[in-house]
C-alpha cells in the first residue's frame, strides 16, 4: 500500500499552531520508514493524516489510490488495511487482553462472533493466528486478564498483537517500542519489519532505532529536515539542534 | 554615532500622590435584580401563609397525630399485610427498574456524542427522553391509574417512564466520559458506529452505569411509596388508605416499615455499587448519606 502525500499543510488553528508545513512525502508499497524527530515534531499527526483522522488545510493525498478524506468507502477501506499501534493507551478497560486484540477487525465478523467474543472465546478462523502471534509477542500469559491489570509493557504488546493480527497491508507504529525494555523493543521491531511485506511507518525519537529502517525521514517543527538512508552527524544536528545527543541515543 | 535621549525628570516633588480607588457604581440591573428576588420571596411567602402563627395554628392537630401514632399497631394481620405492601413496593421497584433500563440505555446510547449517532435519531431521542423525565412520576400515575385501573400496574408503568428519562440523561453522560483514546483507536480500524459503541464504549462506562442503574432503584423505591397515595399499589397506597380512615396506630407502623425500606435498599445498592469500584461517582447522594454527613458536621 503506498502513500503519497503533496503540500500537506496542518494547522492546529485552537492553538494557533502550524504543525505540519507543505510535507511532499512518497513511500512505496512495502516500504519500511522511520519517521525520526523530537516531541512536537509533527510524526503522530502524519500518521493520523494518513489515516484520515487529522483533516490538512492544504494539500493532495493518496494511500494505497485512495483519498483519506474522500468517499465513506474509501476512508473505511485504508482503515481496514491498517494496522495501527500508538503510544497512547489504546486498549479498551473492561475487556481482556483477548478480547481487545480481536476487536480490531469487527468488520470481519460474522454474527455468531460477536457472541463468541462476547463470552470471551476466540472465533475458529483466528484461533491458529492468534495464538502463534500470543506465543511470540510473550501475550499468551495474560490472554485471559483485564487490561487494567497489566503493565505498560504487556499493554504495548496486546496492542502490537491486535495491529497484526488481520495481516494488514500498512503499518503504522507511533512510538510503538517506547513502553518496552530493551530485548522486547528490538523483538517487537523485528516482528513489525517482518510483517508480511506490509507498508511499515514508524514514529520514534530514538535514533537506534530510526537506524535499523532502509529509509529515515526527519521531521522538525513540521518540516522535512531530512528523508535517506544514512544520517549523518550534520543531520542530526539539524533534527534535534544543540540538544545532548546522548539523550537521543546517538 | 550614537544618539543619547535625556530622561524626562518629573517636575513635582516627591511620588505623585495615588489616587483615591474609584469608586465601584452598583450595577443597577444587579440593583433590580437583587429587588426582584427578594420581593418574590416576600410575596411567596406572604401567600403561602409560611410563617410561627401557621405553625401555632396547626399545633393542636400535630399534637393530636403525634399522640395517634404511639404506640404502632403490631398486630399479626396488619404486620402480615405490611410485609405484603413491602413486597409489592420491591416488585414495582425493580420490574421498573427493568422496564426503564431497556427504554432508557438505547436512548442514551443515541444521545451521547461519542457514539455519533445520526442527527436525526439522536435529536429525537433527546426529545423522548426529556419528555419522559419532564412529566413527574405522580402525573404519570394519575394517568396510568386513570387508563389501566388502580393497583400496582399503573404504578410500574408510572415510574418505568420517569426513570427511562432519567436512566437516558445520566447514562449517556456516563458513555460521554470515557476515555476518548481507545474509542478513536477503535474508529481507526474501520469499526462501524455500532461495534465501536459496543466495544470500545460501553465496556469502559459499565460500572459507572451499574451503579447509576442501582441508584435509580433506590428512587424507584421512594416514588413508589409517594404515587401509591393516588392509587398506584405498595406500600404507598396502604399509607393513604390508613390515613384517609384516621388510623395514625397503623400509619406509624407503615411508615417504620417505609423506613426500613429504604434504609435497606439503600444498604444493598451501596454495597453493590462499593463492589463495582463506582460508589465515588454517585452523583447524588442519598437520604442517609445526608442525614450521615449531618450528623457528622454536628459532632465536628
Amino acid at each position: 500500500m503506498d502513500i503519497q502525500l503533496s503540500g500537506v499543510t496542518v494547522d492546529f488553528a485552537s492553538h494557533g499552531l502550524r504543525v505540519l508545513d507543505d510535507i511532499d512525502l512518497s513511500i512505496g508499497d512495502g516500504e519500511q520508514v522511520a519517521l525520526l524527530g523530537p516531541s512536537g515534531a509533527g510524526k503522530s499527526t502524519l500518521l493520523r493524516v494518513i489515516l484520515g483522522a487529522v483533516r490538512p488545510v492544504a494539500g493532495q493525498m493518496r494511500v494505497g489510490g485512495r483519498d483519506p478524506f474522500g468517499r465513506p468507502a474509501d476512508v473505511t477501506a485504508i482503515r481496514r488495511a491498517t494496522g495501527i499501534v500508538r503510544q497512547r493507551d489504546d486498549l479498551v478497560r473492561g475487556l481482556s487482553a483477548r478480547t481487545n486484540i480481536l476487536i480490531g477487525q469487527t468488520h470481519q465478523w460474522r454474527p455468531l462472533d460477536w457472541l463468541t467474543v462476547l463470552r470471551g472465546r476466540v472465533p475458529h478462523r483466528y484461533t491458529e493466528r492468534l495464538a502463534a502471534l500470543a506465543k511470540r509477542h510473550g501475550v499468551d500469559e495474560f490472554l485471559g486478564t483485564r487490561i487494567e491489570h497489566l503493565s505498560g509493557g504487556q499493554r504495548q504488546r496486546t496492542a502490537l498483537v491486535r495491529a497484526l493480527l488481520p495481516a494488514p497491508r500498512m503499518l503504522l507504529a507511533d512510538e510503538a517500542t517506547s513502553g518496552l525494555d530493551p530485548t522486547r523493543a528490538t523483538e517487537a521491531l523485528a516482528h513489525l519489519r517482518d510483517a508480511g511485506g506490509a507498508t511499515l511507518v514508524v514514529t520514534t525519537h530514538d535514533l537506534p532505532v530510526a537506524r535499523q529502517f532502509p529509509r529515515i525521514v526527519a521531521l522538525r517543527d513540521g518540516h522535512v529536515v531530512f528523508d535517506g538512508a544514512d544520517l549523518t552527524e550534520q543531520a542530526v544536528q539539524d533534527i534535534y539542534g544543540s540538544r545532548d545527543l546522548a539523550e537521543v541515543g546517538s | 554615532m550614537s544618539t543619547t535621549t535625556t530622561p524626562r525628570i518629573p517636575t513635582q516633588r516627591g511620588p505623585a500622590p495615588a489616587p483615591p480607588p474609584p469608586r465601584r457604581e452598583p450595577n443597577p440591573l444587579l440593583r433590580w435584580l437583587l429587588f426582584g428576588v427578594g420581593a418574590a420571596v416576600v410575596w411567596s411567602l406572604i401567600n403561602t401563609d409560611v410563617g410561627v402563627r401557621s405553625l401555632i395554628q396547626g399545633r393542636d392537630g400535630a399534637a393530636r397525630l403525634l399522640e395517634g401514632l404511639f404506640p404502632p399497631d403490631l398486630d399479626g394481620t396488619l404486620l402480615s399485610r405490611v410485609g405484603t405492601a413491602i413486597i409489592e413496593t420491591l416488585q414495582i421497584s425493580i420490574a421498573a427498574l427493568v422496564l426503564g433500563a431497556v427504554i432508557g440505555l438505547p436512548l442514551a446510547a443515541l444521545m451521547a456524542g461519542n457514539v455519533q449517532a445520526p442527527g436525526w435519531l439522536s435529536g429525537g431521542a433527546r426529545a423522548i427522553a426529556t419528555t419522559l423525565r419532564g412529566v413527574p412520576e405522580l402525573l404519570w400515575a394519575l394517568l396510568f391509574v386513570a387508563t389501566v385501573g388502580l393497583g400496582p400496574a399503573a404504578g410500574v408503568y408510572a415510574i418505568t417512564l420517569h426513570a427511562a428519562g432519567l436512566i437516558a440523561k445520566l447514562c449517556s453522560e456516563q458513555l460521554e466520559a470515557v476515555d476518548s483514546a481507545p474509542v478513536e483507536a477503535m474508529r481507526l480500524t474501520g469499526a462501524s458506529r455500532t461495534a465501536t459503541a459496543l466495544l470500545a464504549i460501553f465496556p469502559q462506562a459499565r460500572a459507572n452505569i451499574a451503579s447509576q442503574l442501582l441508584y435509580q432503584w433506590e428512587c424507584n423505591i421512594r416514588s413508589s411509596v409517594i404515587i401509591g397515595f393516588v392509587g398506584a399499589g405498595g406500600i404507598g397506597q396502604a399509607l393513604g388508605i390508613s390515613m384517609n380512615l384516621f388510623r395514625y396506630q397503623e400509619m406509624a407502623t407503615l411508615l417504620i416499615a417505609v423506613l426500613i425500606l429504604v434504609i435497606g435498599v439503600d444498604r444493598i445498592s451501596r454495597a453493590f455499587r462499593a463492589h463495582l469500584g463506582a460508589a465515588s461517582h454517585n452523583p447524588t447522594p442519598t437520604l442517609t448519606t445526608r442525614f450521615r454527613q449531618l450528623l457528622t458536621r454536628r459532632k465536628s
